[in-house]
Order: structure tokens, then sequence, then C-alpha cells
């Protein structure tokens, strides 16, 4: 018999290392010939969209395009560290840093210009594509191209960190507040499940994630598509088997992860909770589009069939066991 | 050793290679076109999926001398005078790249679908690259850009 159920799963997650662990990110911002901006910075890109989310924190403080700017990252001989890939923490910390060293470059800038347009001070000045200009009177500007031909010999450059806050927890009773700032999301699934052959099939999905601020909403959507994909994998096939600490079925063809045919359309809601100590307000989600996925499912089996799923994954050999107990417990 | 001769995006190679070469190795370590990954190495990921005589194959699961005469089509051949196969165009505006891996497989799967059945519906999209498995996107911006390429080819 096919029986549909739905389900809803919330979570919370808590970005960056956490409990009172050194979490610093570091990036330098410097002036390159013909006038393009250089952001030299240890971020990893693993595919999660950082090269792009990183650019785009740095054009926005910079008044440039996403086209003027050239990131260096990935070589440890050429830019100082910025931690590790992980954690969910490249957006907010590592964003932090560069636009911390964005912000410090606007000051050399101005310094710069101050002395090339022969004014009293940096009071007035904004950075306007490209340009270094008196907001008052536009006419006194200067382009980073022409500075970069001035100051060639001398780098113009400045450096940004950011250490994140976070505190440990007490050891005694594991109270404390080791995580700041939290993500937040919640996900709905109905699903049908087929109580003959224990079957589990995803009908709908929607997805909401609070992101702080969107950097770049293509790239969010992504990450929640594949964030749910692999967590659908993780609650209905992956089955990762252990045996003296070596894994028994690392094969594709033992070892299921979805493909196109498994997934399904998600309706993607992007929350946007401006978080006051993060870069435009911008945290991270790469870890927790994963986590609310599995409960929801889990619960919308319940709510189909009437049993509480309490071992992943759930594939059809595990559902027919769990419904022949359910049926068993049920006689006795 | 074996002599082959093999028609890699519409140019003739005519080479002689070891008998224990796979089509990938061939491809990859011959002919330098690197453009072709290795994943699994057991015809389960489709990595390594390039187009033979239309039809899309696993390059690792083919021996090199299986592949003489053949006319195989890799992600380098996709290119047109510099500018992007429509399919590539589509991937990439619809953000439907992450890390990339398995990419030009994906690519490929794409374009031998389309050129097979122009008009395909979701189902039949999510079903022609179903032997190329992603871990990053869960494939939904990739339907996105199959739709989208779908439209690009029509306007041509």
């Amino acid at each position: 018999m096919k029986k549909r159920g739905i389900g809803v799963g919330v979570s919370f997650y808590g970005t960056g290392y956490g409990n009172g662990f050194p979490d610093i990110s570091r990036a330098i911002v410097r002036l390159l010939p013909g006038g393009r901006v250089g952001i030299y910075c240890g971020v990893t890109e693993v595919g999660q969209g950082a090269k792009t989310a990183m650019i785009q924190i740095g054009a926005e403080t910079l008044g440039l395009t996403e086209k003027d700017i050239d990131l260096i990252h990935e070589d440890t001989s050429l830019m100082p560290d910025s931690g590790t890939a992980a954690a969910t923490r490249q957006t907010y910390n590592t964003g932090n840093a560069i636009k911390v060293a964005c912000e410090n470059m606007r000051k050399e800038l101005f310094e710069k210009a101050k002395i090339e347009l022969e004014l009293n001070s940096t009071a007035g000045l904004v950075l306007e594509n490209g340009e270094v200009v008196l907001s008052f009177f536009p006419q006194k500007r200067i382009s980073f191209k022409r500075l970069s031909e001035i100051y060639k010999d001398e780098i113009i450059e400045a450096g940004g960190e950011f250490v994140a806050q976070t505190t440990t927890m007490d050891p005694e009773t594991g109270q404390g507040a080791p995580y700041w700032p939290y993500t937040f999301n919640a996900c709905a699934v109905e699903v049908e499940v087929d109580t003959n052959t224990g079957i589990v099939d995803l009908l709908r999905a929607v997805f909401a994630q609070d992101a702080g601020r969107a950097v770049n909403p293509h790239l969010l959507e992504g990450q929640m598509d594949g964030g749910f994909a692999m967590a659908l994998g993780y609650a209905l096939f992956e089955d990762l088997k252990l045996e003296n600490g070596a894994m028994k079925n690392n094969k594709f063809s033992k070892y299921l992860i979805p493909t196109a045919m498994d997934m399904i359309d998600v309706e993607k809601i992007i929350i946007e909770d401006p978080e006051n100590t993060a870069p435009y307000g911008a945290k991270g989600i790469g870890e927790p589009v994963m986590i609310p996925i599995a409960p929801a499912i889990l619960n919308a089996i319940y709510n189909a069939i009437g049993i509480r799923i309490t071992e992943l994954p759930v594939t059809p050999e595990n559902l027919m066991k769990a419904i022949r107990e359910a049926e068993a417990n049920k006689q006795n | 050793m074996v002599d082959i001769s093999i028609t890699v995006n519409d140019k003739l190679y005519k080479i002689s290679i070891n008998e224990n070469m796979r089509l990938i190795d061939v491809l990859r370590d011959e002919l330098g076109l690197i453009g072709t990954k290795e994943g699994c190495g057991e015809g389960e990921c489709g990595a390594c999926t390039v187009i033979m005589d239309g039809e899309i194959v696993n390059s690792c699961l083919v021996m090199g001398f299986q592949a003489d005469g053949s006319s195989i089509v890799t992600i380098e051949g996709l290119e047109r005078e510099g500018d992007l196969h429509p399919v590539q165009r589509a991937y990439i505006e619809a953000g439907a790249v992450q890390c990339g891996f398995c990419i030009p497989g994906m690519v490929l799967s794409t374009k031998a679908l389309l050129d097979k059945n122009p008009n395909p519906s979701d189902e039949e999209i999510r079903e022609g690259i179903s032997g190329n498995l992603c871990r990053c996107t869960g494939y939904n911006k990739m339907l996105e850009a199959t739709k989208k390429a779908m439209e690009y080819i029509k306007g041509e």
C-alpha cells in the first residue's frame, strides 16, 4: 500500500570553529598596474563559490565591479592565511577580513589622492567606479590607474584581519555559548511510502535558508540544492559499511549516492536577516543546508505510516524490517 | 602495440598504442586531451564520459583498440571558433558548475541527449544525465541549464 506523509525539519547551526578556538582570517589588498585591484587571501575555492563571493564583497567595499578585481588565492607563498574552507566560516570570517582590508585600502587611496589632488584632508572623498572623487566638487578626481602610474615604485596596499568572537564552554557543565553567529533553516517534504516494498519516494520539497544577506542568490540556491541532494542520499541510501576501520563498500556500485533521477525540484526560499557583525550581513550556509533534510524525511515517513525511524539510512530493507517489527509489536 | 586510427574532435589520428590502454588513457596520455576526467575508473560515476559515434560511453570501460575507426567527441571538441557550445554557455549561466570535476562528462551527456531529443521533458533530462554523478549541485541547476541550452540551440 502506498501512503503519503508530510514532515518538517528545522535546524540552527553555529558557524566558525567555535568554543573559543582561535579563528582568524587575513587579507591584503594591493593596487596593481593599470589600476586593477588585487585581493591576496588564503580563501579556498572548492566549488562552493568562495571566489565569487569574496570578489563581490571586495568590489562592494571599493566601489568597483567584480571584473576590476583579481583574487589571488590558494598559493600560500603569495598571501596571508585565512584558515580552512571548513566550519561554514569563509563568507563570515574571511569575508569580514576582506571587507576590513578593503576599508583600510580605501583610507590608503584617500591619503594618496589627498596629496595628488592637493587637498587639506581626506574628508568628503568617495570611491566611484575606479576613481577617488571629492563628493562636493567632483572635478577633483583621480583614477586608480593614474595612482598606479604615479606610485609604480611604491606599492599601495593595505591589510585586514578578522578574529571571530567565541567563548569556551564550561567543561564541568557543558554550558556556554560556543558559537557565533548562528544560521537557521527549515525544510518540509512530502513523501510516499510503499509499505509492500519499503521504497520511500520524495514528492515535494520546500526549503528555507537564512543567510543573513545573500551575497550571491544564484550560488546560494546551488548550495541548497546540493545540500538537499547529499542529505537525501544520507537519509535513504548511503550506508558506510566499516569493518576494522576499512570501508567495505568503497565503490559507487555498492555505495549509492543520488543521481539526477533520485533528486526532485526543491522550492527554495532565501531568508535575509542581516547579522550586524557580518560583512554586509552575510553568514555562511555551506554545511547547514544539509542538516534539516533527513529529519524532515523521517518525520514525513512517521506521518505516512506511524513508525519512528531512529537509524539511517532508511533503505527499503531497513524500512521493511521496521514495518514488520511494528506489526509484531501490535499483535503482542 | 596495436595501430588504430581514430577521429577525435574532427581530427584524424593514426597512432600506435599498447593493447591494454583504455580509451581514456589514449585521450589523456597519448593525445593530451586532459579535459576528460577519470573518476571511479569502473564505469559508475560518468566523469570520463565522451561521445563515441553519437553515443555516450564511459571512456574508462572502452579499450583503446575498440575505438579503432570510431569518431569521438571530448569536451575540448565543443567550442566552435573560440565560442562556447550552447550547453557550456547554459551551464555557466545557470550556475550549474560547482567543483567542476563531473562537468566535462555531464556537459557531453547533455549534448548527446539534446542531439537526439531536442525537446526532452524534465524526466528525460534527469534520465539523460543519470549516468553522471555529481556530489555538489543536486542536479537541479543542470536541469535549468539543459532547458536554457534547448532554447539557445533552437535559436541558432
